[in-house]
């Protein structure tokens, strides 16, 4: 019997091969209104890569990271992470896999405006069941990690653009996930703390293994990433 | 151990991943942090809650209170059995029947004693001239079955030989201050005031009198005469036999009603609560501040829910279930009770003296207590009920929308 609340994906190490999405396709509707958001899309994200996926509005970008975060399912093909497909699990397994392995971080920081800047990672820590007596240390780790141990006492609405975004990088490395997963994340940021941003999640890949996958449209991103997939009409440009 | 297609995935008891029970303390306390951070929503869902429950702690109590006031002589009263005119409604509005029926109540095997009890009507001369409607009881001062319970001053046995007659404190503010010993003229007769009661109320909120059984019947203008009763209530040597006794009544005494002890409080308390439409009345109004109190809190949480959406669907996509945000919800809902509750409460505990001084009965005890802050509870937990549908349909993928 299944225990849904310890599901490992244990590495198979094919290339330091973090996550793949094989052939995956999302339809929207049904006959005369079905639209093909992604099409037959196959890439792969490595441990100590940043990988941008940039292209037009309505390309598909967003759909692709959210099936490749596990937050939507694809209408077929496979998502593995650790070689493992994910795909197949229910909808109440799949919490649990996107809480060990996937950390996000959204255009619009997403912060809880009830809790301070410490509290909003000492939250996901404990949703991550990181240990009670080790989660403050943790979260001032985090921050110390981002430069913002001086703001941990601030509520978000106390902070700038981009220290909202830095305490949001630091929620999403909460509990060390292996997989990075940013949409636009320098949308609502200006230029220079954008490229703050974006350095910071080099450095994550390059010196902490994280394997990170960009959505931008940023062209500073394109200096920063490894590799970059292009998408339009939810097809990867070859 | 493999559990799924070879080669997918695997479960493993490492403590790392392991889904720690302490996930719900977390949504408890981003609960907490949340309903305390927005301070002007706290105050307004407050406000529902305690306004709903100061409505239904008024309603039941003054509810209970009032049936209290109306069953009042039969619950003090230490009688088994009740013998009534035919047809009686409630025990306040009697028909005299002959008192010599107490002796086919007497020579019913299993009676241990019987007395007859008089409840009748009479006007009260006030000071200044003016007339109070006044309910009189009889009863037999050798025995005090009847008597007032409570007594501040003088004995039940006081009214015993002559125009005695004992009143009840809670009339002072309509018959003025009540001093033993005082000439009062009721019903065009002259009585005289030699004990004073506690809190012994009638439904109808007159004030009521005590006199002997004798006197009673001697008084002018009532409907009870000389050589009739309006009550025999009878003592059982065994109260096993209650209904064998009562069936035995009602075959021998087919002119009279025979209620037990338990029937004629509900007798009475149906008779003011349904026949008349006023227990409608009050559930109405205790509906209506539930249903008010539960639509402030429900639309509260819900506008709340609206504007947390984008945090609860970061939530889901980090990994948070179902049910750890329901667990937000229902948290808030039943933190916003407990408080608006409290509150509640301790307003209805200050105003009930002022409530009982302008003469109404309100009842509050602890199991109303326990009963309300359930009902409480759970509208609150009803009013959630749209917020949870709403987050069951969220879909996490919305918080990748700018």
């Amino acid at each position: 019997m299944q225990n849904k609340n310890n599901i490992i994906l244990s590495s198979q190490d094919t290339d330091n091969i973090v996550l793949e999405t094989k052939d995956i396709t999302k339809v929207y509707g049904k006959t005369e209104n079905r639209v093909v958001a992604v099409d037959s899309v196959t890439i792969s994200l490595q441990a100590h890569e940043v990988l941008l996926i940039i292209g037009p509005s309505g390309s598909g970008k967003t759909t692709l990271l959210s099936m490749m975060g596990c937050i939507l399912r694809p209408s077929s093909g496979d998502v593995l992470i650790n070689g493992k497909a994910v795909s197949g699990l229910s909808e109440r397994e799949l919490p649990f896999v996107r809480r060990r392995y996937i950390g996000f971080v959204f255009q619009s920081f997403n912060l809880f405006p009830s809790l301070r800047a410490v509290e909003n990672i000492e939250l996901i820590l404990r949703l991550k069941q990181t240990e009670k007596e080790k989660v403050p240390g943790e979260a001032f780790k985090l921050l110390d990690m981002v430069g913002l141990r001086k703001r941990a006492d601030n509520y978000p609405e106390d902070l700038s653009g981009g220290e909202k975004q830095r305490v949001a990088l630091a929620r999403a490395l909460a509990g060390d996930p292996q997989i990075l997963l940013a949409d636009e994340p320098t949308a609502n940021l200006d230029s220079k703390t954008g490229l703050e941003v974006l350095r910071l999640l080099r450095d994550l890949a390059e010196h902490s293994g994280k394997a990170v996958a960009v959505v931008s449209h940023d062209p500073k991103a394109e200096t920063l990433a490894h590799r970059v997939v292009t998408l339009e009409d939810g097809k990867v440009l070859q | 151990m493999p559990v799924q297609q070879s080669g997918c995935y695997s479960e493993q008891s490492s403590s790392s991943v392991q889904r720690v029970k302490g996930v719900n303390a977390e949504m408890l306390w981003l609960a907490f942090k949340t309903l305390f951070h927005e301070k002007g929503r706290l105050v307004v869902t407050l406000v529902g809650i305690t306004f709903s429950t100061v409505l239904v702690f008024t309603q039941a109590g003054m509810y209970i209170g009032m049936m209290g006031d109306a069953t009042a002589l039969i619950r003090n009263v230490d009688a088994d059995i009740w013998v009534a005119s035919k047809n009686i409604q409630n025990i306040d509005f009697s028909y005299p029947i002959s008192e010599e029926r107490i002796n086919r109540v007497n020579a019913m095997p299993g009676i241990l004693w019987s007395e007859r009890l008089i409840m009748t009507w009479g006007f009260l001369k006030l000071p200044d001239g003016g007339l109070e409607q006044v309910q009189v009881v009889g009863y037999n001062p050798d025995t005090t079955v009847g008597a007032p319970w409570n007594l501040l001053a003088g004995h039940a046995h006081d009214v015993k030989g002559g125009p005695y007659m004992i009143l009840d404190k809670t009339a002072e503010n309509r018959l003025g201050a009540l001093t033993v010993g005082s000439i009062w003229e009721l019903s065009g007769k002259r009585m005289k005031l030699v004990g004073i009661s506690n809190g012994i109320k009638s439904f109808t909120t007159s004030p009521m009198v005590f006199m002997s059984y004798n006197q009673a019947q001697l008084l002018p203008y009532g409907p009870v005469r000389t050589n009739q009763t309006s009550y025999i209530i009878a003592k059982l040597e065994d109260s096993g036999t209650k209904d064998r006794v009562v069936a035995a009544l009602r075959s021998s005494m087919k002119d009279n009603d025979i209620y037990t002890r338990e029937d004629f409080i509900r007798k009475t308390i149906l008779y003011w609560t349904v026949q008349t439409g006023m227990g409608m009345g009050f559930f109405l109004t205790a509906l209506l501040g539930l249903i008010v109190g539960g639509a402030i809190v429900g639309q509260t949480i819900y506008a709340g829910t609206m504007e947390h959406l984008r945090e609860f669907g970061t939530l889901k996509a980090i990994g948070a279930t179902n049910g750890d945000i329901y667990m937000v919800i229902f948290s808030q809902a039943g933190m916003s009770a407990v408080i608006g509750y409290v509150i509640g409460t301790a307003l209805i505990f200050l105003a009930k003296g002022g409530i009982e001084k302008a003469g109404v009965s309100i009842y509050i005890g602890t199991e109303m207590i326990f009963i309300l802050f359930f009902v409480v509870l759970l509208t609150c937990f009803a009013a959630s009920f749209f917020s949870v549908r709403r987050i069951r349909t969220l879909d996490p993928v919305t918080v990748f929308k700018a």
